[in-house]
């Protein structure tokens, strides 16, 4: 079997049945169904708004929605039974109204990641960086694709506190690259597994820079790279800007990441996140404008 | 019986604009009422079976190029290329986009004119077409005063809508005497790139000659993006003499 570890040739990423190829850049739209989460906090607590949310990123260009229960940032306990009762009537809700639709879910927790794909998610977002080595199987069992991530080994729901290392990035290409591997060797379809270095994630800003600046040695490693850096503390670190200001910092940090390689950009902000990918993709050459005329009548 | 005189059995009248080319455009059709014209009348002029069609496109200078010559749309976009065939001035790869694009696969000649050739030179020119073939089908590659409004290329000259109108009703009249009168240092003014291009075509319809030609059919004429644009077919016209 190849082993993930050396680089390959940059193939597609089928999810749900759908091929997308390497150039292809995807949005994820990211729908929290959480009543505490960084930004906007229960925006899509309620059921109701989470379905609104999901017609609204779905028109405004939306390739993949990430559903999450459970913040990020410490806080009160969400059990397994409740970050299933959170996500998975909602997982199988958009399921029902969105058939063609990939849908990932935000877990560390085989059994939510086991209950989200019995009601229809094709991808398992694993941010804490494998720290349920279950939900790998889960994966390999259903089909599902899986991301890679780097969470510099944190346990879930942690801060990085004072937090170091001899070079980022090599620790983040052992970790996803390991992660991958043990993918493969679950019998995860390799078709289906992503690696993403999780800005933030274990990371103080600097290092959240490094890994945006040296993208491109993730991507060449020919798996596909997820970013989420959506409004995350990096960019309103370098920025000193709060959470409403962090838009712009997003798309600069998005339009890098593209034009490093990257394929899925988990937002926030899903149309303005989409023109900035289909720009890079133009100036890439991989997109046909919508309509050029100027300087040509 | 009957015997054909050399001649100009059709001729097409088509603007152009890089835009043309739907490769240049992206995803949106553009103007596609003028590019149906282009085609209709395209259509029209093939219908009328010629032995060989002219394409005449402004160009640096006159001159014919290699018929075997394709539209080169690096220099407007450098992602595209000609696909290793000699790339022809703008105009005359338009012309032969078109007659690629409507099937035609018979003899061609592309004929570049210069575009501060003369009235009497474009005339003259014009005129030796004529006698390419038994049956000459001439398209006519050109465009009127790139100044028609405020959001024009070379912003508003009053007197473009003026000048485009007066070609367009020659056309319409089959009245090449207008054309040959067309001023060249007034259509330069206006960026009316088309001048000398028109000369020809007036002086392959016969300009001058005693007998004048039918009434042309204008296809389109209209300024959207504030360059004239004109399509038009005169003929088929009927040369036959009885013997």
């Amino acid at each position: 079997m190849t082993g993930a570890t050396g680089p390959r040739e940059p193939g597609p990423l089928v999810l749900h049945g759908r091929t997308f190829p390497p150039g292809r850049l995807l949005v994820m739209a990211i729908v929290n169904r959480t009543p505490d989460s960084f930004y906007r906090p229960g925006l899509t607590w309620d059921e109701g708004a989470a379905l609104e949310r999901v017609h609204q990123v779905v028109a405004e260009g939306a390739d993949i929605l990430d559903v999450g229960g459970v913040p990020a940032k410490p806080g009160e306990e969400v059990t397994a039974e409740e970050e299933i009762r959170r996500v998975v009537p909602f997982i199988a809700a958009v399921r029902a109204a969105y058939p063609d639709l990939v849908i990932s879910a935000d877990t560390w927790r085989h059994e939510v990641g086991r209950a989200a794909c019995e009601a229809g998610a094709d991808l398992l977002n694993d941010t804490w960086g494998g720290w349920d080595p279950e939900l790998t199987e889960v994966a390999a069992e259903f089909g599902a694709g899986l991301v890679c991530s780097h969470a510099g080994g944190l346990p879930p729901r942690t801060r990085p506190f004072r937090v170091s290392y001899p070079d980022v990035m090599a620790d983040v290409l052992d970790r996803v690259l390991g992660l991958a591997d043990r993918a493969l060797r679950a019998g995860v379809r390799p078709t289906g597994i992503v690696i993403d270095p999780a800005h933030d994630f274990g990371k103080n800003t600097w290092h959240s820079l490094e890994i945006t600046r040296r993208l491109g040695e993730l991507t060449a490693t020919g798996w596909p790279v997820l970013m989420s850096a959506s409004r995350k503390d990096f960019v309103g670190e370098t920025l000193g800007a709060g959470i409403e200001d962090r838009l712009s910092g997003t798309l600069a940090v998005t339009a890098v990441g593209a034009w490093l390689g990257a394929r899925i950009f988990r937002a926030h902000d899903v149309a303005q996140t989409r023109h900035a990918l289909d720009m890079v993709a133009a100036v890439r050459g991989d997109l046909v404008p919508a309509r050029t005329v100027r300087g040509l009548a | 019986m009957t015997g054909a005189v050399p001649a100009v059995v059709c001729a097409a009248v088509c603007p152009s604009p890089p835009l043309l080319a739907p490769e240049l455009t992206g995803h949106g059709d553009v103007l596609p009422g003028l590019r149906a014209a282009c085609a209709a009348a395209v259509a029209r002029l093939l219908a009328a079976d010629p032995d060989v069609v002219v394409v005449a496109g402004a160009g640096s200078a006159t001159a014919t190029w290699d018929p075997d010559g394709r539209l080169d749309l690096s220099a407007y976009a450098p992602a595209l290329s000609a696909g290793g065939k000699p790339g022809l001035p703008l105009a005359l790869g338009l012309g032969v986009m078109l007659l690629d694009t409507a099937g035609y696969a018979g003899p061609r000649v592309l004929q570049a004119v210069g575009d501060q050739a003369p009235a009497a030179e474009c005339l003259g020119l014009g005129a030796s077409l004529r006698g390419l073939a038994p049956r000459v089908g001439l398209l006519a590659m050109g465009d009127g005063s790139a100044r028609r409004g405020v959001a024009a290329p070379g912003h508003l000259d009053v007197r473009a809508a003026r000048f485009d109108a007066s070609v367009e009703c020659a056309l319409r009249d089959g009245d090449m005497a207008a054309l040959a009168a067309l001023d060249p240092d007034l259509a330069r003014d206006l960026l009316a790139t088309g001048r000398a291009v028109w000369q020809v075509l007036a002086g392959a319809m016969g300009a001058g000659g005693a007998a004048g030609i039918p009434a042309g059919q204008v296809l389109y004429a209209d300024a959207p993006l504030g360059v004239g644009y004109l399509v038009a077919v005169l003929g088929p016209l009927s040369h036959e003499v009885d013997s």
